[in-house]
C-alpha cells in the first residue's frame, strides 16, 4: 500500500491552517475592541481635561481690569 | 486563565503531533495515511462536545436569560462548526486513498454532514439578526431544536445505511487496536478538548468585550 | 377568550384569507403541476425507473410545496403591519402557534391530495391497498414538517434574508422526517403492509411528538419580540 504522504500533509496542513486563521482572527478582533474601548473611555472623560485652564469670568481684580493687554 | 489554557493546548497539541508521527506505528493495511486519524477523530469528538455545550448553554439561556450562557453557546457554535468541518475534510482526505472515494453516503458520514449544515444554519441565524437580545433568544430555541433532533437524525440515517467501520473506541469488548495506536489517539483527543476550551474561553471573553463596547 | 377558541380563531382567519385570495393555493398548485410535467419529461417513458424514484419524487413535490406554504405563514401579518399585534396578544401565545399550524396543515393536506391525485392519474399508478397506509405516512410526515416549519417561519419572519434562511434552517432538521416518509412510502408502494414499515412510522410519530412539544414550549419565546 503506497504511503500517500501528500494526503497526510494535506490533512494536517489544512487543520493547522484553519486553526491558525481562527486564532489570528481572534487576536485581530481583540486588538480592535481594545482600541475601541480606549477611545470610548477617553471621549467620556470630556474635552476639559486636555485644554489649558481659563480664568473664571469676573475673577480679575480691579487693577488687572484697568490694565488691559495691549493698552498704552 | 485563558493564557494558561492557551499554553496548555499548544503543549498538548505538540505532544500529540510528536506521538502521531513518532510513537504511532506505520499501520499494516492502510500505511501512513492512517495517521490522519489522529486529527480526524479528535476533531469530530471535540465538535460533539462543543455542540453538547451549545445545547446546555441554550437551555440555560432560555431559563435564566443570562448573557454569559448565550456567549458560551455562540462561541461553542463557531468552534464546533469549525471542528466538524475540519473533521469532515480530514475524513474525506483519508477516505480517498483508503476507500477510493472522497465521499460516501454511509450512516456516520451522512449524520455528520447533517450536523454540519444544521449548525452552519445556527451561525447564519445569529449573523442575520441585528438585535442581540433577539438573536440570543432565537439561537437558543434553534440550539435546543437541533439538539433534540440529533437522536432522530442518528436513527433515521442508521436504519437507512451502514457501511462505516464499527466504532472501535466504544465497542463493548473494548479497544482492539494496539496501545501504540491508542495512546497517540487519546493524547490528541485530550489536546483538542483543551484547544476547544481555550478557543471558547477566548471567544467568550471577546464577545463580552464586544457587548460592553457597543452597550 | 379560551385557549382553544383563540387557536381556532387564528386558523379560521388564515383559511378565510386564503379562501378569498387563494394566493398560496394557486402558487402551490401551479408549482406541483410544473413538477409533474418536468418529471414526465425526464422519466415518463421509462416505467421501471419511474417506479423506482416515485416515492422520492412524490415527497420532493410535497416538501417543496411545504417550503412555499410554510414560508408564507406569517406573510399576511408582516405585509399588513400586524406583527406587533401578535407580540402584544395577551395570554398564552402558543394558541397562535396551534392556529397557524392548523391552517398550514389544512393547506398542505389539500395540496398533497391534489398532487397525489395528479401523480396517480398522469403516471398511471395503482394505489389500491397502499392508500390507507399512505394516508397515515403522509399525515405524520406533514405534521412533522409543519410543526417545526411554523416555528421557524415565526423566527425568520422579520429577517432580511428570510427566503433563503428558512429552508436552510428547516431542511437539515427535517432529514429524519424526509428519510422516514420516503422509505415508508417506498415500502407501501411496493405492496408491503403498514406493519413492514412500522419502524419508520414509529420514528415519524416520535419525531412529531418531539417537534410539537418543543415548538409549543418555545413559541412564546419567539414571539417575545
Amino acid at each position: 500500500m503506497p504511503d500517500n504522504w501528500s494526503f497526510v500533509a494535506a490533512a494536517y496542513g489544512l487543520t493547522a491552517a484553519v486553526l491558525l486563521w481562527y486564532w489570528l482572527r481572534l487576536g485581530k478582533k481583540e486588538r480592535e475592541i481594545a482600541v475601541l474601548t480606549r477611545l470610548t473611555a477617553e471621549r467620556s472623560r470630556g474635552p476639559s481635561s486636555s485644554g489649558h485652564p481659563r480664568p473664571e469670568p469676573g475673577s480679575r481684580t480691579p487693577l488687572q481690569q484697568n490694565q488691559r493687554p495691549g493698552a498704552p | 486563565m485563558v493564557r494558561v489554557l492557551g499554553w496548555l493546548s499548544a503543549a498538548a497539541l505538540a505532544v500529540g503531533l510528536v506521538m502521531a508521527f513518532g510513537v504511532a506505528p506505520r499501520e499494516v493495511t492502510q500505511g501512513n495515511v492512517q495517521r490522519i486519524m489522529y486529527v480526524h477523530v479528535p476533531l469530530i469528538i471535540a465538535s460533539y462536545v462543543a455542540f453538547g455545550v451549545l445545547a446546555v448553554a441554550s437551555l440555560v439561556y432560555l431559563i435564566r436569560r443570562d448573557p454569559r450562557a448565550d456567549r458560551v453557546a455562540h462561541a461553542s457554535g463557531e468552534i464546533g462548526v469549525m471542528f466538524v468541518g475540519l473533521g469532515i475534510a480530514t475524513g474525506s482526505i483519508w477516505g480517498k486513498p483508503t476507500w477510493g472515494t472522497w465521499w460516501t453516503w454511509d450512516a456516520r458520514l451522512t449524520t455528520v454532514a447533517i450536523l454540519f449544515v444544521m449548525y452552519v444554519g445556527y451561525l447564519l441565524l445569529r449573523a442575520m439578526i441585528d438585535d442581540s437580545e433577539r438573536a440570543a433568544r432565537y439561537a437558543a430555541v434553534l440550539g435546543i431544536v437541533a439538539a433534540l433532533d440529533i437522536p432522530l437524525v442518528h436513527f433515521s440515517v442508521y436504519w437507512w445505511r451502514t457501511l462505516h467501520q464499527p466504532p472501535s473506541l466504544m465497542k463493548p469488548g473494548g479497544f482492539t487496536g494496539s496501545s501504540s495506536i491508542l495512546w497517540p489517539l487519546l493524547v490528541n483527543l485530550v489536546a483538542f478538548m483543551i484547544l476547544y476550551a481555550y478557543l471558547a474561553a477566548r471567544r467568550v471573553r471577546l464577545l463580552r468585550a464586544e457587548a460592553e463596547a457597543t452597550a | 377568550m379560551s385557549y382553544a377558541r383563540r387557536a381556532l380563531a387564528v386558523a379560521w382567519k388564515d383559511l378565510a384569507v386564503e379562501r378569498r385570495s387563494k394566493e398560496t393555493l394557486n402558487a402551490l398548485v401551479f408549482f406541483s403541476l410544473l413538477l409533474l410535467f418536468v418529471f414526465q419529461f425526464t422519466l415518463g417513458a421509462d416505467r421501471e425507473r419511474l417506479a423506482a424514484v416515485l416515492p422520492g419524487v412524490l415527497w420532493l413535490g410535497f416538501v417543496l410545496s411545504a417550503l412555499l406554504a410554510l414560508g408564507r405563514t406569517f406573510l399576511v401579518e408582516r405585509e399588513h403591519d400586524c406583527w406587533e399585534g401578535l407580540l402584544l396578544a395577551s395570554g398564552d401565545k402558543s394558541a397562535i402557534y396551534l392556529g397557524k399550524l392548523a391552517g398550514n396543515l389544512v393547506l398542505m393536506f389539500v395540496v398533497e391530495a391534489l398532487v397525489l391525485g395528479l401523480f396517480v392519474v398522469f403516471f398511471d399508478i395503482d394505489l389500491g391497498r397502499a392508500l390507507p397506509g399512505l394516508v397515515v405516512v403522509v399525515a405524520l410526515g406533514t405534521l412533522g414538517l409543519a410543526a417545526v416549519g411554523t416555528l421557524f417561519a415565526a423566527m425568520t419572519a422579520n429577517i432580511r434574508a428570510r427566503e433563503v434562511l428558512f429552508p436552510v434552517l428547516l431542511l437539515p432538521v427535517q432529514v429524519p422526517v424526509l428519510l422516514a416518509t420516503v422509505k415508508a412510502t417506498e415500502g407501501l408502494l411496493l405492496g408491503e403492509p403498514l406493519g413492514a414499515v412500522a419502524h419508520w412510522v414509529k420514528l415519524l410519530a416520535a419525531a412529531d411528538v418531539i417537534y410539537l412539544v418543543v415548538s409549543l414550549l418555545t413559541f412564546d419565546v419567539v414571539l417575545e419580540g
